[in-house]
């Protein structure tokens, strides 16, 4: 079956590593990170987290608590007004398909306990829940009303958002499409995974042969998808392209992967094969790479298995913490950086070769060269994801 | 921005469905009260929980919610239903997508309730493993062994609609030879409450159940024909998720149509309502004739029907999406 491109028009980030693409490369090219040991919610835990420090877009009051809408919209503008959006078709159906993980649960502590105590809690946090679910609420935004979908599918749902929003463009049920993933900090998500025994007292390290956990952070990664005829109708060419997309699950566990990565070497066998693409032609890989024992074991074992060894690869949580379903969004626009500036940064926080893990990342700033990129994701329930991007000028 | 113009993809076969509702779920059974006037709507319409436990399952889900459990049994009937047709499709090629609105927030409300009784950094993993969306997914996947890509969605309006729309495009696009898609929703105490201060409880019965089904490509055999369209034409009979009361029926806009059913006074109204109506109205195709409660309107007063042989669901209050599902004989 013959496959139509789906061009990156315009990307857009924002997370602890900076406030948009500029200053999160400033933030890669000096191997600077920024973990806070204060948290933005009352807790006992004590870690370090990865927070966005910059102003946020101010939304409607209705929509304005929304701290994963704002951050959202910060990274859709930016991406925006990357893919010259004032001169998109003002006819062309734009979808939106978004992933996230803590704006989808109604997890308001002060509206429970409220509940708990006197059975009759103020319903303000009910209503801001069900008005930011973020592909309806960002749909609204941008005054759309094309397909839309949230994706909940914990650490792969912006990977997988990209994947399906590419899916909508091929089949012609959209000319545009908004996707990535977008999360905030939240204090019931760092009681749940700290409950889970994988967060680190520490910066984590990923890959590393001391790695202790992972740290939460926050924000939100978004690519601007655009079908070839719409981009042809604007006379518009772009230098990247969703080449691929592969997502495969374990059937094996509700929080582990399974042991030798099963989901993990199918969906990036799928991404390659979409593109027609062997595994040596990828100039590099933007790992998953939470800085878990189990998840970089797994991970690393199916890239030395489906990969040559030498294969650049880049952990960038180390800059962003574990985004939840950011990470995805995150990561994608990061690998269009890499694949568009020709070098990757180095893998903060990795600094010692891992005896279980057969792979490492690299250690600095490091130049690439080919055409070819992949992302990858690992999730909760056993979800995989990889992302093919593929550099055509 | 326009909206889409409507859907391009060509239309799946349904293999099988398999459901957990208020009714039951036996789909022969459900049908059957589905024929039997409401006399009375009761305040919350639940899945009884002796429908909820399966050889199939044993002691695998011993740790999971009722959320996961309604997902799960609704997915083994389906996937029973289409054994022979599914099998000689590899696990790979078979993908999953579960839509809801709220998830398992009751799991949630139980892992809050451990951070509030014990501290944060006490409360039990095995709450908060289970209060993502995606833990029904998970065990879907276990327990049927699927390998295919898997998708937990949600959304309070079209959930359903745009997981069927995005398996006809999944079909379509040979990324999958099936696609087990379904819609979950759960209903606890707190969102009882929220919905008795928020909602009219005159015109809104918070329901809850799973509904689930094996689709193929086009051209395949199967009980029927499904898909996700923005305003479908020439039907028999629609679907709509209508007001528990019905004299609230007539300020809402129809599409034309013979005859206009609703099957929310059985099954309650959820933001995946629409899965429910697209039960009772693939059930209503296989009686040949309509099911549930009429509704009566100035504009479309119920006909007699000769045959019911094409059905859709429509969510009037939506805005020009694809927010309606077709299904058709054969």
């Amino acid at each position: 079956m013959e496959r139509s491109s789906v061009w990156i028009a315009g990307v857009g980030a924002v997370s602890s590593a900076g406030s948009d693409i500029s200053s999160t490369l400033d933030a890669f090219a000096n191997a600077r990170r920024n973990p806070s040991n204060t948290l933005p919610f009352e807790s006992s835990i004590t870690c370090p987290t990865f927070q966005v420090a910059t102003a946020l877009p101010t939304l409607s009051p209705a929509l304005n608590r929304s701290r994963s809408l704002r951050l959202a919209m910060k990274a859709v503008r930016e991406a925006m007004v990357e893919a010259e959006n004032k001169e998109f078709d003002r006819n062309a159906r734009l979808g939106v398909c978004i992933g996230t993980t803590v704006a989808s649960q109604l997890n308001s502590i002060p509206f429970y306990d409220a509940y708990r105590r006197d059975g009759n809690p103020p319903l303000e946090s009910v209503h801001d829940y069900l008005r930011a679910n973020l592909a309806q609420a960002i749909g609204e935004l941008l005054n759309v009303s094309g397909p839309r979908m949230t994706i909940v599918n914990a650490c792969s749902s912006g990977t997988d958002a990209i994947g399906v929003a590419a899916n909508w463009i091929r089949a012609g049920i959209c000319d545009l499409a908004v996707a990535g993933g977008a999360d905030e900090l939240n204090r019931v998500a760092m009681a749940g995974f700290w409950s889970l025994g994988v967060m680190s007292s520490q910066p984590c390290a990923p890959f590393d042969r001391d790695r202790e956990g992972l740290n939460l952070g926050e924000g939100a990664g978004m690519l601007i998808l655009e079908s070839a005829s719409h981009a042809h109708k604007r006379n518009k060419k772009h230098g990247m392209e969703v080449a691929g997309f592969g997502a495969a699950c374990d059937g094996h566990h509700l929080t582990a992967p399974h042991p030798e990565g099963r989901g993990l070497d199918a969906a990036i066998r799928t991404a390659l094969s979409q593109a027609g693409v062997k595994p040596s032609q990828i100039a590099f890989i933007n790992v998953h790479g939470t800085a878990t024992t189990e998840n970089d074991r797994a991970e690393g074992k199916v890239i030395a298995r489906v990969f040559d060894s030498h294969v650049p690869l880049v952990a960038t949580k180390g800059y962003t913490g574990h985004t939840l379903g950011a990470a995805g969004g995150l990561e994608a626009v990061f690998t269009v950086l890499g694949l568009r500036k020709g070098w990757i940064p180095a893998s903060v926080g990795f600094e010692n070769h891992a005896d279980d893990i057969p792979v490492a990342p690299v250690r600095q700033r490091t130049t690439i060269d080919g055409e070819f990129a992949l992302s990858t994701s690992l999730a909760f329930g056993g979800n995989n994801a990889a992302l093919l991007i593929r550099r055509t000028a | 921005m326009k909206s889409e113009r409507n859907n391009p993809l060509p239309p799946v076969s349904i293999q099988s469905i398999g459901a957990v509702t208020p009714q039951g779920r036996d789909l022969q059974a459900i049908g059957k009260r589905l024929e039997q006037p409401v006399a009375t709507t009761p305040a919350v319409l639940q899945v009884n929980d002796e429908f909820l436990s399966d050889p199939a399952i044993g002691s695998r889900m011993r740790r999971a919610d009722r959320f996961a459990r309604m997902a799960a049994v609704a997915a083994l009937d389906s996937w029973a239903g289409a054994k022979d047709t599914c099998a000689n499709v590899p696990k790979e090629r078979i993908g999953l997508i579960v839509s809801s609105g709220f998830g398992p927030h009751c799991r949630g409300f139980r892992f809050i309730d451990g951070i509030l009784d014990c501290g944060d950094s006490d409360a039990l993993p095995t709450d908060f493993s289970h209060s993502v969306h995606g833990a029904a997914a998970a065990y879907i996947t276990e327990l049927l062994e699927l390998r295919g890509p898997s998708l937990s969605t949600t959304d309070f309006e079209i959930g359903f609609e745009q997981a069927v729309l995005l398996a006809q495009c999944w079909l379509d696009q040979q990324v999958c030879d099936r696609v087990l898609v379904g819609a979950v929703e759960e209903i606890g105490e707190v969102l009882v409450h929220c919905a008795s201060r928020m909602l009219d409880e005159k015109t809104f019965v918070p329901g809850e159940g799973a509904v689930f089904m094996m689709l193929a490509p086009t051209d395949a055999k199967g009980l029927a024909r499904l898909e996700a369209t923005t305003e479908p034409r020439d039907i028999d009979l629609l679907m709509l998720d209508a007001p528990a009361n019905p004299s609230r029926m007539a300020r809402q806009p129809l599409l034309p149509t013979r005859h206009t059913t609703t099957f929310s006074p059985y099954f309650g109204h959820s933001p995946s309502s629409s899965a429910f109506q697209l039960l009772g109205g693939f059930l209503s195709l296989r009686a040949g004739r309509p099911l549930g409660r009429p509704i009566q309107n100035a504009a479309h007063a119920p006909a007699h029907l000769e045959a019911v042989d094409k059905v859709a669901t429509f969510k009037p209050s939506c805005d020009p999406r694809v927010t309606s599902l077709l299904i058709t004989k054969g």
